[in-house]
Parts: C-alpha cells; sequence; structure tokens
C-alpha cells in the first residue's frame, strides 16, 4: 500500500453489508478514524435505521470555513440533530434506499468519506476566493492592484490534532496549504527530515508540475500574525508548505486534491513507520547473517553427523 | 578506500595477539572466576589498552587481560541519519546478545558496539574464526548502515514523488517516467 | 483534553486476527492472519516454509530493477509495502506473483518481518489511527516465551511509536469475557478457560489472572475436525454435495449437543421431522439439497466420545478437564471447577455447556463417593461444577480485551513509550494484572 484511503474502510463495509439486503441486524460500533476523529455507527430505534455521527476535534474550525454547508450539500435530506456528544450526523433508513446499485454505492462512498467532507470546507473555501481574486486581479496591472487583492485572503487555521495545524490561505495567483509538523521521536525526525527534503526537491528533479513545496523551521511568511502561531525558535515546530498554483486549482480538480492533501500528515508518517519496519526486517536479516559466521567458529560444527537423502551418515569436514 | 586495508590489517593482527587468553581465578574472591577485563581489582593482570583508528569517527579499542579481551567498535557516523541508524542497528542487536555469545549487552562509553571474549570462548570457539568474525562484522556493519542510509533516501524520494503524482489527475502532473510507465501499462495490458 | 481517544484492541491468532476499538461489543475487522507478498526473487531456500521473506541485500533501484518483471514499485525499491493482508491477501494469492503466508503458527508468531507488515497495514488501511495518539491492547498464547514479547513491543514501540501497550493473555481475556454472563457473581480471573478454535482445543487453568502453565492441556481435535468428520459422514452417505464448505455451512446451522447419543438415535427414527434438508448453490448456478442427518448431533459429539473420530486420541474432553483441574494446585481447584469458561467459535453449540457441565459433575461426584466411601462414613460437602456460557464466547479474548481496554484505569496499566525507552523491551515482560485483584 502507497497511497492511504480517503475514506473510511470500516464505515464502508458497515454499509454495504447492510445495503446489499441482508437482514437488519442491530449496530453500535465506535470507530476511529486518524488525527482523533471519532465515528460512532448505530441504529439507536430501529434496525433499519443507521445513524452515523463523527466527532472531530477542530469541528468550530470547519463551521467557522463553511463545513456546515459543505456537509449539507453532501448529505442533504439525511441530515440530523448531532448525536450527543459528538459534531454531526446522519441518519440512513434502510427502507428508503435508493433502488439502483450505482447509487446506493455511491451513498455509501459519501457517507465514508464524512471525515474528509467536513475537512474540505475549508479548502473549498479558499478556492472560492482564490476564484473571486482572480477576477478581481484580472482587472489590474500587478502593481496598481488595491492592497486586499494582491494580500490575498484571510489565513484559515485548522487546529486539527493537539499539536499541529493546518493553514490555508488563498491569494489571486495560488493556493497555500500549510502543515505544521511535530516530532516526539527522534529517530522519526530524523526520518521526517529526509522524506521532507525529498518533498521539496521532487519538483526541482523529476516533477515540474507539481505543487511548490518548502520546508522552513520558523513560521513562513503567510503566517505571520496568525493567532497561535509562536515562533519558538527551537526548530521543533516545522512548516511544510504546499503552493497549489492555478493548474490545480480548476473547479474539476478541487474535489481530488482536497481528499488529497487532507491526507499528507497521515501518508507522511505512515511512510515513516513503514521505513522503519524495513529496516527491522533488513536488520533481522542482517543479525541472522552474523549468528551465521560465529557458528563458523564451533568446532564441533564441523564434524557433525551429517545424513544424505538416501539416509546414510557420513561425517563432514574431515 | 586506500586506508582500509592496513586498518582491518592492523585490527586482525593486535586482536589475534591479545586472543591469548589462559584460565585465571580471580585473586580477589575465592572460587569466582570473573573476567579481569570486566572487574578491573588486580591492575597486575591488565595489559595496556589498543585503540587502532582509521580515523576519528572509525577506531578499535582492544582493552586486553589475562583472561578476557573487550573489543569496542566504533562506526563511522557521518550525519545524523547514520548515527540515528547505527545506534537502532547496536540497540537491535545487544537485544539478542543472548545468541551472539561474545556480544556485550551495552557498549563501553564512546563506542557503539562491545565485544567480552573470554577464555572460555577461546577454548570452545576457534580463535581465529573469532577474529574472522570481528572483522565480517565490522565491514558487513557498514555496509549495512550505508545500505539503509541509501533505502531511506530512496524510500523518501519514491514517497514524496508517489505523493506529488499519483494519482497523476489529482495533483495534475505527470512526469516522463509517468508517462513511460503508462504506455508500457498499455502494451502489457 | 478532555476526549480519550479509544484503545486499540488487537487479538492475532493462528487462523483469524480479531481488531477494532475497546469499548465495542465486537471486533471491527475480523480477517484471516495472512499476508500475501510478491513472490520472492530467489533466495527462497528451497521450501523451508520458514516462510523467510526475500530481503534484498540492496534495495532494488540500485540493481537496476534487475527483478523479473521489472514491476514499477521494484524500481523505486518500495516492493516491501507491495502486499496485501487478510481476506484481500487470499484474493491477491489466488492470482499471478503473490505469495500467501501465515505469520502465526500454533498461537505464537514465527515470521516477525510480515507480522511487522501485517500489524503495519493493519493499523493504517483498516483501523486507520495514528499509533501514536492510541494504546494497543495485544494478545498473546499462554506460554508465549518473554522473548517473544519484548520483540512485539519493539516492533511496536520504535516502528509505531504506540503511545502504550499491554499485552494480555488470551485465556486470562477470555476470562474477564465472561463477566458479561449473568451467571458470573464475583468478578474473579480464577477459572479454566476451554478455548477451542479452529486447530487446536486447549484447557487453561488461571489462578488468580495467572496460568497455570504446567497444567495447560490442548487436545488435537477442534473446529476444523469437525468439518472433516461431517464431510466424511456426507460422503458415506453420497450426499450430492459434500465439499467443506457445504460441511461447514451444515456444522455451523444445524449441529448441537444432545444428551445421549443412543437416545437421540432413537428419537430420530420416530420422528422424522428432525431430518432436515440443506439447500447448496454450487458453482455452476446449479441447486442442489443436502439431506442432514444424525451428523446434527454426531459432530459435536466428538468433542465427548472422541473414538467416534479419531483413533490416536480418545480422552474425552470432560475427562481432560478434570485432570487438568486435578493436576492443579489444590487450594485453587474449587475454583476452577466452579468456572469453567467456555470461547472460540468451536464452542457454540447449543448445549454444549450444559453436557459439559453435566459430565464433569458425574466424574467429580462418583471421586466425592469414593472418597466418602473409603474414608468410613465422613460426609463431603460437595463441589460446585458451573460452566459458563455467555453472548460473546465466540470472540472471547477480543471481547475480554475491549472490556478491560475501556476501563479507565487501563491505561495506567499499560507500559508508555518512555518507559520503554528508560528501561528497554525488558519492560514487557512483566504487566500488571488488569482487572485483577487491586483493579477495580
Amino acid at each position: 500500500m502507497l497511497l492511504l484511503d480517503y475514506q473510511n474502510v470500516l464505515i464502508e463495509a458497515v454499509l454495504t453489508e447492510r445495503f446489499s439486503g441482508a437482514p437488519p441486524v442491530s449496530i453500535d460500533q465506535t470507530v476511529s478514524d486518524f488525527d482523533g476523529v471519532t465515528f460512532h455507527i448505530s441504529t439507536p430505534e430501529t434496525k433499519s435505521k443507521i445513524v452515523v455521527s463523527i466527532q472531530i476535534r477542530c469541528y468550530e474550525d470547519l463551521v467557522r470555513y463553511g463545513a456546515e454547508q459543505v456537509l449539507n450539500r453532501e448529505y442533504g435530506s439525511l441530515v440530523i440533530a448531532p448525536e450527543a456528544g459528538y459534531d454531526f450526523s446522519i441518519q440512513v433508513d434502510l427502507e428508503n434506499l435508493p433502488a439502483d446499485k450505482e447509487a446506493r454505492d455511491e451513498l455509501v462512498r459519501n457517507i465514508s468519506l464524512m471525515k474528509r467532507n467536513a475537512m474540505a470546507a475549508p479548502f473549498e473555501q479558499a478556492y472560492q476566493e482564490h476564484y473571486h481574486l482572480k477576477e478581481e486581479a484580472s482587472k489590474f496591472t500587478s502593481e496598481e492592484a488595491p492592497q486586499g487583492v494582491r494580500e490575498g485572503g484571510e489565513v484559515k487555521a485548522i487546529h486539527y490534532r493537539e499539536e499541529e495545524a493546518i493553514y490555508v490561505k488563498a491569494s489571486h495567483d495560488r493556493v497555500t496549504v500549510i502543515f505544521s509538523t511535530i516530532f516526539r521521536e527522534e529517530t522519526d525526525r530524523v526520518f521526517g527530515k529526509v522524506f521532507i527534503q525529498e518533498f521539496v526537491d521532487a519538483r526541482r528533479r523529476a516533477i515540474q508540475n507539481a505543487p511548490q513545496v518548502l520546508f522552513r523551521n520558523d513560521p513562513p511568511l503567510e503566517l505571520q500574525g496568525v493567532p497561535g502561531v509562536k515562533n519558538t525558535g527551537t526548530g521543533e515546530v516545522g512548516y511544510v508548505t504546499f503552493v497549489l498554483f492555478p493548474r490545480h486549482l480548476t473547479p474539476q480538480r478541487m474535489p481530488d486534491v482536497i481528499s488529497h492533501i487532507q491526507t499528507f500528515r497521515d501518508y507522511f508518517h505512515y511512510h515513516i513507520k513503514a521505513s522503519k519496519a524495513y529496516i527491522h526486517t533488513r536488520m533481522r536479516s542482517r543479525t541472522k547473517d552474523f549468528l551465521q559466521i560465529l557458528r563458523r567458529a564451533r568446532p564441533d560444527s564441523e564434524e557433525k553427523e551429517r545424513k544424505t537423502a538416501s539416509g546414510r551418515t557420513y561425517k563432514a569436514g574431515s | 578506500m586506500s586506508t582500509l586495508r592496513p586498518y582491518r590489517n592492523a585490527v586482525r593482527a593486535s586482536l589475534t595477539a591479545a586472543l591469548c587468553l589462559s584460565n585465571f581465578a580471580s585473586q580477589v574472591a575465592e572460587r569466582h572466576n570473573v573476567p579481569e577485563v570486566e572487574a578491573k581489582t588486580s591492575p597486575e593482570l591488565l595489559l595496556n589498552n589498543l585503540v587502532v583508528a582509521r580515523n576519528k569517527d572509525e577506531r578499535v579499542l582492544i582493552e586486553p587481560s589475562i583472561n578476557s579481551v573487550r573489543v569496542s567498535i566504533k562506526v563511522k557516523q557521518a550525519d545524523e541519519i547514520e548515527d540515528i541508524l547505527v545506534h537502532k542497528f547496536s540497540r537491535f542487536l545487544s537485544q539478542r546478545a543472548e545468541s551472539f555469545l561474545i556480544l556485550r549487552r551495552k557498549p563501553i562509553q564512546d563506542y557503539d558496539i562491545s565485544f567480552l571474549i573470554t577464555n572460555t570462548h577461546t577454548e570452545q570457539l576457534l580463535t581465529n574464526k573469532l577474529v574472522d568474525f570481528i572483522l565480517a562484522f565490522m565491514e558487513d556493519v557498514d555496509k549495512e548502515i550505508s545500505e539503509m542510509k541509501l533505502f531511506v533516501n530512496s524510500r523518501a524520494r519514491s514517497v514524496a514523488e508517489t505523493f506529488l503524482v499519483q494519482p497523476e489527475a489529482k495533483l495534475g502532473a505527470i512526469t516522463d517516467r509517468e508517462r513511460g510507465k503508462a504506455r508500457f501499462a498499455g502494451v502489457e495490458g | 483534553m478532555a476526549h480519550q481517544t479509544p484503545a486499540v484492541v488487537m487479538d492475532n491468532g493462528t487462523g483469524f486476527s480479531k481488531l477494532g476499538f475497546a469499548g465495542n461489543d465486537s471486533p471491527s475487522f475480523v480477517f484471516p492472519t495472512a499476508i500475501a507478498t510478491k513472490a520472492a526473487q530467489g533466495g527462497g531456500g528451497g521450501g523451508s516454509g520458514s516462510g523467510r521473506p526475500a530481503v534484498a541485500n540492496k534495495p532494488s533501484f540500485l540493481t537496476g530493477g534487475a527483478g523479473p518483471g521489472g514491476h514499477l514499485s521494484m524500481k523505486r525499491g518500495t516492493e516491501d509495502l507491495d502486499f496485501f493482508i487478510g481476506d484481500e491477501a487470499i484474493a491477491a494469492s489466488s492470482g499471478p506473483g503473490y505469495g500467501l503466508h501465515y505469520p502465526i503458527r500454533h498461537g505464537q508468531i514465527e515470521d516477525w518481518d510480515h507480522m511487522e507488515r501485517f500489524w503495519s497495514n493493519s493499523i493504517f488501511k483498516y483501523l486507520r489511527v495514528e499509533p501514536e495518539d492510541h494504546h494497543f491492547l495485544l494478545t498473546e498464547p499462554p506460554l508465549n516465551p518473554p522473548e517473544n514479547r519484548e520483540n512485539t513491543a519493539e516492533i511496536f514501540f520504535e516502528s509505531f511509536n504506540c503511545a502504550g501497550l499491554y499485552i494480555a493473555v488470551q485465556a486470562v481475556l477470555a476470562l474477564a469475557a465472561s463477566w458479561t454472563s449473568s451467571k458470573v457473581q464475583d468478578r474473579s480471573l480464577t477459572g479454566t478457560v476451554i478455548d477451542s478454535g479452529d486447530g487446536v482445543t486447549h484447557v487453561i487453568p488461571v489462578a488468580e489472572g495467572y496460568v497455570i502453565g504446567s497444567s495447560i492441556k490442548s487436545i488435537p481435535i477442534a473446529g476444523r475436525d469437525i468439518t472433516y468428520f461431517v464431510q466424511s459422514l456426507l460422503r458415506d452417505r453420497g450426499e450430492p454435495d459434500s465439499s467443506l464448505k457445504t460441511a461447514q455451512e451444515i456444522k455451523e446451522e444445524y449441529a448441537y449437543v444432545c444428551p445421549d447419543i443412543v437416545k437421540e438415535f432413537a428419537k430420530y427414527d420416530r420422528d422424522s421431522s428432525r431430518f432436515a434438508k440443506h439447500k447448496v448453490m454450487q458453482p455452476g448456478g446449479r441447486q442442489v439439497t443436502v439431506d442432514v442427518g444424525y451428523e446434527r448431533f454426531l459432530a459435536p459429539e466428538i468433542f465427548f466420545n472422541p473414538e467416534i473420530y479419531s483413533s490416536d486420541f480418545l480422552t474425552p474432553l470432560p475427562v481432560v478437564v478434570d485432570n487438568v483441574i486435578q493436576s492443579s494446585p489444590i487450594d485453587v481447584r474449587r475454583g476452577l471447577y466452579k468456572n469453567i469458561v467456555l470461547s472460540g467459535g468451536s464452542t457454540l453449540y447449543k448445549d454444549f455447556g450444559r453436557r459439559l457441565q453435566r459430565d464433569i459433575k458425574q466424574l467429580v461426584d462418583a471421586r466425592i463417593h469414593a472418597s466418602e466411601v473409603r474414608s468410613g462414613g465422613a460426609k463431603s460437602g460437595g463441589l460446585e461444577v458451573q460452566v459458563i456460557t455467555h453472548k460473546r464466547q465466540r470472540h472471547g479474548p477480543w471481547f475480554g480485551g475491549s472490556l478491560l481496554g475501556q476501563t479507565p484505569e487501563f491505561r495506567s496499566y499499560c507500559h508508555t513509550k518512555a518507559e520503554y525507552q528508560e528501561y528497554g523491551p525488558s519492560i514487557v515482560r512483566r504487566f500488571a494484572l488488569l482487572g485483577g485483584p487491586g483493579g477495580s
């Protein structure tokens, strides 16, 4: 597995199974997803009505950037009042499913993307701002553009983890997405550095069309004056900046780009861990080799009785 | 590379000379027989320490005594990543010290890996093969570390490219390599 | 933060892995503990079966993708990520290019390389959690060597940086799972666990949360044998379909335990409504009907009368249980008889517990009676024998883990990454007893 899925596999599996017309059963499962997101799938009233609720650490941030509109757009009539302890809930009535199979699969997929959809709101807003600013900017030459257009939109901060945040900022010619990252562990920090460097270099080396990636240990220019961003000076927090250019910002590409960029942090951490796993594999095999060499130092192993395939024995090493 | 051969030859020669051990009971505690190089209770039983150094980052410390020799290796660590890998690897090995017989669970200060060879070892095992082992070990550790480092770099590169390229439609970038792959895929399919 | 992430509970068994989050009443994922990897290039070692992976001596980008096929991932040095686990692994292995491996044998992890990757995929693909944010509860078989624990800890702390780790013995968790039964009044961790899965059946005495290792007995009769037995009965009768799958379906749907086989045969002969019909869809789309007869009660009977199936193992399960308890320390035997807990899929037959309880009771009463006679008139106070059947039996150990993993004190019983780094892997040789005395 190279890339992470965008959807929650468990929700997908449960709903696919439920929608396939299997006899109704009661469900009550709490499910986690990356970044401390918690789902709750349950059938509180009857077995045919499935409620899916989501709880996101940064829901307040997301609401500020229009998460409710996005979710209402995606789930429309399914939306119900949020379950206690959760931020957003929908209810699916199994007796009232779309008749055709494709529409049902689409519904399953859409529900399993609930986290993605909630997190998409600030990005979508940034896209809209970018379109707006682009139009504004086209009226002026770069020198005489009014302050507001040249500066771009405000920075949207999403504090999606306890110590890490995503910042999104739209300008007339680009959208900037900044991830603040922190490593608790020395090995991860060193590996992370190597990985990030390759992200930064990738554009220069091979992939000219990719978004530009920048990395620095102090808050980048865009984040100056944003509350909650402080320069600790210790270099403990790193800032990874993705610059999305107009070619990534077409309305057709928007949904995929948003899905993809959201997974950056988990993708990044997943691969650091997978690399460590591979290094373990290598070390295990190397350890085996060392033991093999050491075993050669045992004199008795040289004149052991050995058996041939036919069962006869002979003395080796004589 | 020119210094590698003399360095290894020097380690081999010094080690072979040092591995001349005899059974020697403790002079301090009755009915005890401890590696004198570890106990360090009788200075007259210890021989002079010997450092074979290739440069300031790569060296071997040999501490001989009447019934035991301690060999410590400092592995080359050019940068942060090698440093981490050496640390990880030596931890991994000492975790399995049980099966290595001569591996010391904890390296002595300033070194990465230590071996403790006692007279029991030289009695049970072939001394020249033990020397072979330590030299092979030195060589392979270096090799392994540099391979692991290469691995991390190449992995980081493909991970970064994969994220930025794949799925190609998503971030809108197609490399030449990717194009080539698409063509091949067409042929194979 | 007030919000706490739920603990991840993983029960990796020989056949199946059960994964999920603490607090749920069933595992989120149950799939085979199987991993399908790219077929080894060389270095296979003549089918040694040890399943040593093909670790390229150097990342293959150096060799310029010289491996067969010239797959893209090989050129990039990411072939170690090209694998599948669980059901996907089974599916992938039927196609070309992938080989199937089972990293766990007889309950113990044999292939750490595969297991590490299996875990990695379980966590990131299926459970979708950042291990740094979660505590993990893993299980191990009784008598697992402490080195295996250390290896597990090494992987979980060094590769995954998990927040905290607890490793519990499956049998102890199965005992905890039985607390949901109404028959259990005191939440003690003393009892005899009968764990019968697909491959083997274990009888494990546990006293105060500690396994009495010297008294464990295993029986080479379990789910798979019952399926084979049903299949042979179907074949003998010449049923139109006697595939293993059909046999398994019949076993799962119709089988039950009877109090007495002779009487049960007579009942069937009197009342033909007891014979069932089972419909099978054959691959060709043809539907055939298979008669289901005496195997309904004969199938699980091989636990109680092994001679009808096996010629080399002849001790009935109740006798094995009795022997196990008799070989345990005398001061815990009463507790062991009183709390016999079933766990695993092959203990789910209707009335299995009732029959077991009756048979053990008979053995115990006979022995008490004999000693009363020998002592010449002394009266025994009797001995309570109780077999606990409960709803969570199938995934007993997992459910027990879920139950304990959601308790508020669970986190304080875990070893954390900081502790691991301070003391090293040997720290996991000891865990405070979760849910035992001192716990709530």
